[in-house]
């Protein structure tokens, strides 16, 4: 079935009550040729590439809860390309390219809105910081630009840009290209288009264990559906990536945080774009709901728990009610926290293992929504070639022997 | 937030505390014929269990003094903290001893 | 040697001063010579003859004679206040004490300064921007520890039922007394 403005007006004759199911809901099979681990947006959009692009279609991919239901679903869709070393820039910037036609691409609404990403700068030091991204950004011909703080105030005209705040602002840098998607949107489209071709999407099916030969290649995965065979295993579980990677014995360059964030009452359209700031721990943009989107730091410790500190989004609305006054009053509808795996240089792993027929796809911190269809495009490749793409060559696990880390402070506009 | 013993001061608010990473790494006692594998895993590679966790805390604005925490990453119920320096506890006599 | 006089100024001039009638006084305490002392038991018991306190064993206390007070902060760190004026008369004498044993004796006279909070509602202001149970009942007279008042490192002892005294940062005043004042207005 395929979304076109007839179908559209076909449904709505019988009120939308017969519009087809997106997916369909398979048992899994015996055995498959690639398994993915972990139905969020990067691991449904390794499935549809592995399907379309190299076609694989014997393919499943296993999820403990729901799609979608992990960070896909608990992040704040912000999208940018502008980081400071040529690997990231590349990674992130195939991504946008990619985001920029999705939607036609699934025939499924994204909703991908190139609105602008502001970046503020409230310190010398963020100045140089940005100007030196901005300068480095546009050698690779991703556009930067350095603003005002009243070019800002032109940009938002809700941001305070008094002089007598706490970190007044000094500047700003602006990708003009970044903006937001819609997250279930992306998870959907991709887990309808790839289930279109043949990909079994298994959900509620926990991977308790790696099954491996003598000579310590993989052999399949044992689930809470039993066991199923397979001889390559994609692992995409974000968060938990250091536990299902120890199901096979390796250990990962990983610590998993709980990152939060809120959305506030909707209103009516008064955000025009995403605004970020890294030295007073906020950004905020507004969905198409009304809601004000707000992200949060990630608490100090190591944790599995979905939730996180009080005090924690207390000192980001501290921030947000400084950068944006008129919003002081507003209430918080809902608040929540995903668990985000961060590397030690806050750039992500897509790479090959020790282990023969295992790859993974991890280490997105605080940032990864961004990158789902680059990643996922980038790892597909790595997966049936059994050797990493150009783009993402540079991100393996053995960066951190060698020393050759992609050190990205900027990997997300708050610091990690 | 997160209410921790300090094994020096009593429960105190996590505010008072930074968080200091995984405990009894031990940093390799010669460099020079330590491999990169080694050096690596000194480094960066990290246990990073879903369940009981050893961690090390400083209770910066309190005794000021790093002491170990073990601490199940699932729930954040700190089950023990004891000074630095001692031994790293048996954690299925410590899961014993939180169960009785 | 420059002929440029050093004056010395009060981390509080130009504050509004806090008092609320009935309720709440905050005040500058008088200049005050400190030291940071550091050492194991043995050297602490020797520094104790030399300061003419004896420095607290047990953790989180203040001892107080004759206008000296030792607090213990860790189980290695004490806070020695004494009158003002006496930074060479008690070092002299506390080293001659501790008799070239390992311990470290930092005169932070000029980098702490100080307040008391005192009336009834001493533990409500207080409480504004601190995250201890300051009930009489969980922190009693005689205690003292290092502890935070928003975002600012201070070390609190309560000297009476009603009566703090707080220790900080000079650098720190502004902040915590805007605060103060701020909370004051809501008592």
């Amino acid at each position: 079935m395929r979304f076109s403005f007839l179908n559209l007006a076909k449904q709505a004759l019988s009120a939308h009550r017969h519009w087809p199911e997106q997916w369909r809901f398979p048992e899994p099979k015996a055995e498959y040729d690639a398994i993915i681990i972990g139905a969020g947006g990067h691991g449904l959009g390794t499935a549809y590439y592995l399907a379309k692009e190299h076609g694989l279609r014997n393919i499943a991919v296993l999820e403990k809860g729901w799609l979608g239901g992990g960070n896909t679903g608990r992040n704040t869709t912000i999208i940018r390309s502008n980081y400071l070393w040529e690997e990231s820039q590349g990674l992130y910037e195939h991504s946008v390219k990619l985001w920029e036609n999705l939607s036609a691409e699934l025939n499924y609404n994204v909703m991908y809105s190139p609105r602008g990403v502001m970046m503020l700068a409230h310190t010398v030091h963020d100045i140089q910081v940005f100007k030196r991204h901005v300068h480095a950004n546009r050698l690779q011909g991703i556009d930067n630009e350095w603003l005002t703080p009243e070019e800002a105030k032109e940009f938002c005209p809700i941001l305070n840009i008094s002089p007598n705040m706490r970190y007044p602002i000094l500047g700003a840098a602006l990708q003009r290209r970044g903006g937001t998607a819609r997250h279930d949107a992306v998870a959907w489209g991709y887990a309808r288009a790839a289930s279109a071709m043949g990909v079994d999407i298994i959900q509620n099916c926990e991977v308790k264990g790696i099954r491996r030969d003598p000579s310590g290649a993989v052999t399949g995965v044992e689930t809470t559906k039993g066991f199923i065979g397979t001889k390559k295993i994609g692992v995409v579980a974000a968060g938990h990536t250091s536990v299902i990677m120890s199901m096979a014995d390796v250990r990962m360059p990983l610590e998993s945080y709980p990152l939060q964030a809120l959305v506030s009452e909707p209103i009516k359209p008064i955000m025009p774009c995403v605004v970020m700031s890294n030295t007073i721990h906020a950004y905020m943009s507004q969905s198409d709901k009304g809601e004000l989107v707000i992200g949060a730091g990630t608490d100090a410790y190591t944790s599995y728990s979905q939730t996180g500190g009080l005090h924690i989004t207390t000192h980001t609305l501290d921030a947000i009610c400084e950068l944006f006054p008129n919003v002081r009053r507003l209430r918080m509808l809902r608040n929540w926290g995903g668990i985000v795996d961060v590397t030690p240089d806050r750039s992500p792993i897509l790479s090959k293992t020790p282990v023969k027929g295992l790859y993974v796809n991890c280490g997105w911190g605080t940032g990864g929504f961004k990158a789902t269809p680059g990643s996922a495009n980038v790892f597909a490749h790595t997966i049936a070639k059994d050797e990493p793409h150009p783009i993402n060559a540079a991100f393996t696990i053995d960066r951190f022997k060698t020393g050759r880390l992609i050190d990205e402070a900027a990997a997300a506009a708050v610091a990690h | 937030m997160l209410l921790i013993p300090c094994p020096h001061c009593g429960n105190r608010p996590e505010l008072e505390f930074r968080y200091a990473g995984e405990a009894h790494i031990a940093r390799p006692a010669d460099p020079s014929t330590t491999s990169d594998q080694e050096w690596a895993e000194y480094l960066y590679f990290r246990s990073n269990p879903k369940g009981l966790h050893i961690e090390r805390w400083r209770h910066v604005s309190g005794c000021a003094r790093f002491f170990n925490c073990v601490r199940d990453t699932v729930s954040d119920t700190i089950l023990k903290t004891y000074p630095a320096g001692q031994p790293k506890p048996d954690l299925a006599l410590i899961v014993k001893e939180a169960h009785q | 040697m420059s002929d440029s006089k050093i004056t010395r100024r009060s981390a509080f001039e130009g504050l509004h001063p806090i008092d609320v009638a009935g309720a709440v006084t905050v005040a500058p305490a008088p200049y005050a010579t400190r030291f940071s002392f550091r050492g194991d038991p043995k050297a602490a018991s020797a520094c104790s003859k030399g300061f003419g306190v004896m420095l607290p064993n047990a953790l989180l206390k203040a001892e107080s004679d004759n206008g000296r007070t030792a607090i213990s902060l860790g189980p290695d760190e004490w806070l020695l206040i004494a009158p003002d004026g006496e930074v060479e008369a008690l070092e002299a004498s506390i080293e001659k004490a501790l008799d070239k044993q390992h311990h470290s004796l930092v005169d932070i006279s000029h980098r702490n300064t100080a307040f008391t909070v005192s009336g009834p509602k001493a533990e409500t202001l207080l409480a504004s921007g601190c995250l201890l149970d300051l009930h009489v009942s969980a922190f009693p007279v005689g205690m003292a520890t290092r502890t935070i008042y928003s975002k600012a490192d201070i070390v609190l002892w309560r000297t009476a039922a009603d009566t703090f005294h707080v220790e900080l940062w000079r650098s720190f005043v502004p902040f915590v007394w805007g605060l103060l004042e701020e909370a004051s207005q809501e008592l």
